[in-house]
């Protein structure tokens, strides 16, 4: 059947493939993606103020780290949001309705938290699963949309952010409970309804970052080693072959924007129950007709997390991170508008150089390899041709 | 010493690991065609895309009418005369035939494109060469062949002498096939130089008047057709010996595994139903074949028996139990295995690792799952017994993702989920489709003992060499409809390709006593 | 892999040993801490930033200005915290909002002096003030302000009037009160027969710059009113839009909002800008923080604190009144003086029974007294 040392060869041609294949790493890649960023960031500062960008771009990329538990704190609400968009997208679907659910599980959350008289250390958790369900709620819908009558999720979940913004709004301004007018806000909410804090001082970082965590930690076991997660990623890479399996392609559709919600919802109640440090006081929400941004920005986390939920985790302390340090560059004179542009800059890049890391690492392969020889060619091309001479079987590409 | 319009000379080009041509001459005369065989990596296309300047050789040259000529990228090789049917088309779908033809050198005067002027050049070449299309038509409206033609008459369009096919009849129907062979013979009478990729020894025997066989990147060597056989190509293709005829035993017909009663299935398409009130059985130990040109309603007929498509009327039995209504994991269960025709939109998860693809029917079983986390040691395990079991080949055993597997690997690693399944019906679907003859030679042996294994096959082709071979039974689908129940024995080729263009029907006999 | 992760550890380095040489931040001595929206916001943030700037370069004082990462208390808290640290020595907070997160900052920077505009800093779970003495805490009478724009407007001639505030919180609601007063009595002063002025008094729920909120000018302008008197941040580029198109008139708020539209006639403005020029003169110049400090300092007419404007920003000679019908500075310095004096009182507050604080009609009439004007709400 075949030559006797095409085994030898075979076995030595695939240590070439993982070692072509671990030189780009997605550790390494991101770093990569990370550097490019902020070095595109650092060019920004430099434009907008010559004189005190390197101290900006110092507290930019290494502020955060004196503000560790507000980096952790700022990060919880994204963290879920952008869980919810890359869980969501493991399956093919995108959900632009995080905005929503996250509002959602927010004033779930809110309702839990004036209206259920409940003792201490019980209270705050009824409040954040009552958040978690009202996320998923606001998920099923699309969810189910899209499963039963094959409307794109896309619209349903972006008309579904208005609907649940004006409906938050319409509901918290007309309970006395809940709304004060004279500060046009939410009341503060009771002591027992908010998130025990970590105890770190000047900082509102809470347990919800531990939980939002340890929920990210298990939804990569979800989807990893377990059935669901195993059709879930098969309907998102095909979902043709999904269906020639038997899987039940409507009902995962459906459980899967339900998860998604959920997690934004645990987003909008993290968010709204963390513990306040100033005594007797607490978050509070202001009715004002205005999209979270939060659950767009999870759009964002998603991206640069690769939509993998441990990826998700570092993304979302990383943003945190880099805004936590653009707030301190306020102290060089740096003006509020230009950090967010920085900022933004800095996502964009790292998030677009994920994407392209294939052709940034060739770029970058062929120039330190230069010497070695000329025979680059990227690691999918070289799987197949190898692949191929070992094989008796013919191509059908 | 004759006169070559091309020559590529010594042409070396090496990728990480791998040499894919090794020191490889190949000279092509006006007016001949000449075909490169050889088995899927072999080098035939890396030869191709360094001709067609879409890899730079690592070594030799080439000339054109004895000057040496250097091909950076495929607008040099256009200026040189040198056009190329892709494998896989490169059209714009949703651009008209026209706009796809005249795409990248449209007529043009101030910054408008005369199209009336290119449309007259395009209806010439096409009456010219018997190409039939229709210039307004969208491209993802019509059909394979078309579209081929369309791809042709790209490079006419662009006074190209030089005309590469890269596997051009992979994806044509009989007829097609042998349209494209006499517009091939045509272009060569006229002095175009073809250069034909296939790895199909008839159309070689049938068309070519010189080839060049390549094996494992390193040259063969060129032969006469007319001077050599197909049994010799094939060894110098392949290396060994090639049988052409299945070996198989005495068909033992047992129990009806698969009752098909009346069965209706609506069309995607029009609005009449693709498969008409069909009725027929297959037992347990027969090959069945599903007869038929491209579109008749086999896939249709497949669908509903698998369960991916709806059927309108009718009912499916296996095993006695009615499965018309059933899921396609109820199926599964049931004993339905199934070998889809296309295995990149149905049969595999690309992305997934190949021992994820070889669980993809089992994965919820207990063997591999326990309270729903799936059990991976039992899925590597049962992974590497079917690895060495149906000898799959790849680059890092049951972690290579399937996308970076070769065509035939990825068939192998179906067969072989859909055949290690328990099951008493397998559905195969063209299962042979873009493979290679030693790849083929496999397939059909496995459709064989799983027969002898006393299970039904159910077998869709449109090869009719595959339907002579391999079937016990011949169902000829025209129209939706069964129209012969044939012997492969007893019928010859000629005879079932008038049934299969609908020029000849059986009044079958009625099995319409619905069970 | 090796190679690269050390060229990826080298540029880092090298960015960090750069940025590490790098001077130490200059710090501000004057930081203002925006409340919500924006340093533009034609409002607070805008009008007490003005002030700022104006006194800093005058004096050559470093300032600047930190946008909140939370629009929270412990946000705005995390503001001031993050103003002391680039070494503010003045803090100004434009707005009611810093009340609870200047009452903790106050006991946590004790040498560190706020300015708190239109609040007095109180604890997040009793609204009795506590002010200790590095806090200046300045409100405004916007009843005052409000009055002087109903009044103008009543004077120049118009009977159909509209109100359009943004959520009935108590300094919008002041406004309100105050313009009805004020227009309530211009009739009076012309001796306008009972129920001759007519108008329609809404609150849109939020501050917002939006279609709905157009949308209701625009009924109000169809049914005859001749001018709105917008009052709620965003709500009055809505409002004079629709007035654009209508052809009709507004009176803007919180400061001079006549360069945004040619529709504003004038504006009920607050003093932000003097006011915190006033209290920052007295730290640098004139050494008497003790006439602030520790207290609430109401800016009304009495002290310029509250008014219309009656210069024109870029031409001295240019008249301020210039798009009234007939009403005249002159006309203006008059009332303006009855309230300086103390011979017009303005109520400041009515009750209110909705939870929201939107006063019914008969609330308003009964308790602001109201005869020769007829308010309907919507």
């Amino acid at each position: 059947m075949q030559d006797k040392n095409d085994f030898t060869r075979n076995k030595r041609f695939s240590f070439k493939q993982i070692a072509a294949k671990l030189n780009f790493s997605s550790l390494t890649s991101a770093l990569l993606a990370i550097l490019l960023g902020l070095i595109f960031g650092f060019f920004v500062m430099l434009f907008a103020m010559p004189a005190n960008a390197l101290a900006g771009f110092r507290y930019i990329a290494f502020g955060g780290f004196s503000r560790l538990g507000d980096v952790f704190y700022f990060a919880t609400p994204i963290l879920m949001t952008g869980l919810s968009v890359g869980f969501a997208f493991k399956m093919g679907l995108f959900n632009i309705g995080a905005s929503g659910q996250y509002t959602m599980g927010m004033f779930f959350a809110l309702y839990a938290g004036f209206m259920w008289d409940l003792p201490n250390g019980i209270h705050w958790i009824a409040a954040v699963l009552a958040g978690m369900v009202g996320g998923m709620l606001w998920g099923f819908i699309p969810g189910f949309f899209k499963a039963l009558l094959n409307v794109n999720e896309v619209i349903t979940s972006i008309m579904f952010n208005y609907i649940g913004m004006y409906l938050v709004d319409m509901w918290v301004r007309g309970s006395s409970t809940m709304y004060n007018s004279t500060i046009t806000r939410t009341n503060y909410l009771p002591q027992s309804a908010q998130i025990p804090s970590l105890g770190i001082t000047g900082s509102n970082v809470n347990y919800g970052i531990v939980l939002a965590i340890l929920i990210g930690i298990i939804l990569h076991i979800v989807l990893q080693k377990t059935t669901f997660g195993y059709e879930l990623k098969a309907t998102g890479y095909n979902k043709h072959a999904a269906e020639y399996a038997g899987m039940k392609g409507k009902t995962n559709i459906i459980i899967t924007m339900m998860i998604a919600g959920a997690l934004s919802g645990l987003g909008g109640a993290f968010m709204i129950l963390a513990p306040s440090g100033i005594p007797g006081s607490s978050m509070t929400y202001e009715p004002v007709n205005i999209i979270a941004a939060n659950g767009f920005n999870g759009i964002a986390v998603a991206l640069l997390g690769n939509s993998n939920p441990i990826g998700i985790i570092f993304s979302a302390l990383f943003i945190s991170h880099l805004q936590r340090g653009g707030t301190l560059t306020n102290l060089v004179g740096y003006k509020p508008e230009i950090i967010d542009v920085v900022i933004a800059i800095i996502i964009y890049f790292s998030a677009f150089a994920m994407i392209m890391n294939a052709a940034i690492g060739e770029f970058i392969k062929k120039r330190i390899k230069k010497t070695d020889s000329d025979i680059i060619e990227d690691t999918t091309e070289e799987l197949n041709v190898t692949d191929a001479s070992n094989n008796n079987s013919k191509e059908a590409e | 010493m004759e006169k070559y319009i091309i020559e590529m000379i010594n042409i070396t080009k090496v990728f990480p690991g791998i040499v894919a041509n090794d020191n490889i001459t190949l000279r092509l005369k006006k007016g001949e065609i000449h075909a490169l065989l050889g088995e899927n990596g072999a080098g035939k296309s890396t030869l191709m895309s360094v001709l067609f300047g879409l890899y730079q050789p690592d070594g030799g040259e080439i000339r054109k009418n004895g000057e040496v000529v250097h091909i950076n990228n495929p607008n040099d090789a256009n200026d040189l005369g040198i056009g190329m049917v892709h494998q896989h088309f490169k059209l714009v779908e949703i651009f008209t035939v026209l706009d796809n033809i005249i795409l990248g050198v449209e007529p043009s005067k101030m910054g408008f494109i005369q199209k009336k002027e290119a449309r007259e050049k395009v209806l010439k070449l096409s009456e010219k060469y018997g190409l039939k299309i229709d210039p307004d038509a969208v491209i993802e409206d019509i059909t394979v062949g078309m579209q081929q033609r369309v791809e042709i008459l790209k490079m006419l369009y662009r006074e190209n002498e030089i005309l590469i096919f890269d596997e051009p009849t992979a994806v044509l129907t009989p007829q097609e096939i042998s349209e494209l062979l006499q517009t091939m013979r045509n272009f060569a009478n006229e002095g175009k130089s073809i250069l034909f990729i296939t790895h199909k020894l008839n159309e070689i025997m049938a068309v070519a008047d010189r080839c060049t066989v390549l094996r494992k990147g390193k040259l063969v060597g060129t032969v006469d057709v007319k001077d050599t056989t197909k049994e010799e190509l094939s060894r110098m293709m392949v290396g060994r010996d090639v049988s052409f005829r299945v070996e198989k035993k005495e068909k033992k017909p047992g129990e009806v595994v698969l009752s098909v009663r009346n069965l209706s299935v609506p069309s995607k398409t029009h609005k009449k139903d693709a498969v008409k009130n069909v009725s027929f059985d297959i037992r347990s130990g027969e090959i069945v074949c599903i007869a038929g040109i491209d579109g008749n309603g086999q896939t249709e007929l497949v669908g509903a028996i698998t369960g991916l498509e709806k059927a309108s009327g009718g009912r499916i039995f296996l095993n006695g139990k009615d499965i018309t209504k059933a899921t396609i994991r109820k199926r599964s269960i049931e004993g339905i295995s199934h070998i889809p025709e296309d295995r990149h939109k149905h049969g595999l998860v690309l992305d997934y690792k190949l021992e994820e693809n070889l669980v993809l029917q089992r994965y919820w079983q207990p063997e591999f799952q326990s309270k729903g986390f799936i059990k991976f040691d039992a899925v590597r395990k049962y992974a590497n017994k079917l690895i060495d079991k149906f000898d799959i080949r790849s680059g890092q055993g049951p972690i290579t993702i399937a996308r970076s597997m070769s065509g035939g690997n990825q068939q192998k690693a179906i067969i072989a989920r859909e055949i290690d399944k328990k099951h008493d019906l397998l559905v195969a679907v063209q299962p042979t489709r873009g493979l290679d003859v030693g790849a083929i030679e496999y397939v059909h042996k496995q459709l064989v003992e799983t027969r002898d294994a006393g299970k039904a096959v159910l077998l869709v082709s449109f090869e009719l060499d595959e339907v002579m071979n391999v079937s016990d039974r011949i169902l000829v689908m025209y129209e939706g409809e069964i129209v012969g129940d044939l012997d492969p024995k007893k019928v010859t080729v000629q005879e079932l390709g008038l049934y299969m263009s609908g020029a000849k029907r059986d009044q079958l006999k009625e099995i319409n006593d619905a069970g | 892999m090796k190679k690269l992760l050390g060229i990826a550890l080298a540029i880092a380095l090298i960015a960090v040993s750069l940025a590490g040489c790098s001077g130490s931040s200059s710090g501000h001595e004057i930081i203002l801490i925006t409340d919500k929206g924006n340093i533009d916001d034609k409002s607070f943030n805008q009008g007490s930033w003005e002030g700022v700037v104006e006194f800093a370069k005058r004096e050559g004082i470093s300032h600047t200005y930190i946008k909140p990462e939370d629009d929270t208390n412990d946000g705005y808290l995390a503001a001031i915290d993050l103003a002391v640290q680039g070494g503010a020595k003045v803090i100004v907070t434009p707005g009611f909002l810093f009340e609870v997160p200047v009452y903790e900052a106050q006991q946590k920077y004790p040498d560190v002096k706020f300015i708190l505009l239109d609040g007095a800093p109180h604890p997040a779970d009793d609204f009795t003030p506590d002010i200790r003495d590095n806090v200046a805490s300045i409100l405004y009478a916007e009843e005052e302000s409000g009055y002087l724009a109903g009044y103008a407007a009543v004077m120049d001639g118009m009977r159909n009037l509209g109100f359009m505030g943004g959520m009935a919180v108590p300094a919008v609601q002041a406004f309100g009160y105050g313009y009805l007063q004020g227009a309530e009595d211009a009739a009076k002063e012309l001796g306008l027969p009972d129920g001759s002025i007519k108008v329609i008094y809404h609150y849109t729920g939020n501050f917002e710059e939006n279609d709905t909120n157009k949308a209701t000018a625009s009924t109000m302008y169809q049914e005859g009113v001749e001018v709105i008197f917008a009052c709620g941040g965003s709500v009055g580029k809505s409002v004079m839009s629709a007035a654009a198109e209508a052809g009709a008139k507004v009176i803007g708020v919180d400061v001079d909002q006549r360069y945004d539209s040619e529709t504003v006639i004038t504006s009920a403005t607050k003093g932000l800008a003097p006011s915190v020029i006033s209290v920052l003169e007295s730290i640098y110049k004139t050494d008497s923080w003790e006439q602030y400090g520790g207290k609430t300092t109401y800016f009304n007419a009495e002290n310029d604190g509250v008014g219309l404007p009656t210069t024109v920003i870029g031409d001295e000679n240019a008249d301020a009144f210039d798009r009234f019908e007939s009403f005249t500075m002159e006309d203006y310095e008059k009332v303006f003086g009855r309230l300086k004096n103390g011979e017009i009182s303005v109520t400041r507050s009515i009750n209110v029974a909705d939870p929201s604080g939107n006063a019914t009609a008969e609330e308003l009439t009964s308790q602001l007294n109201l005869k020769k004007v007829v308010v309907t709400t919507r």
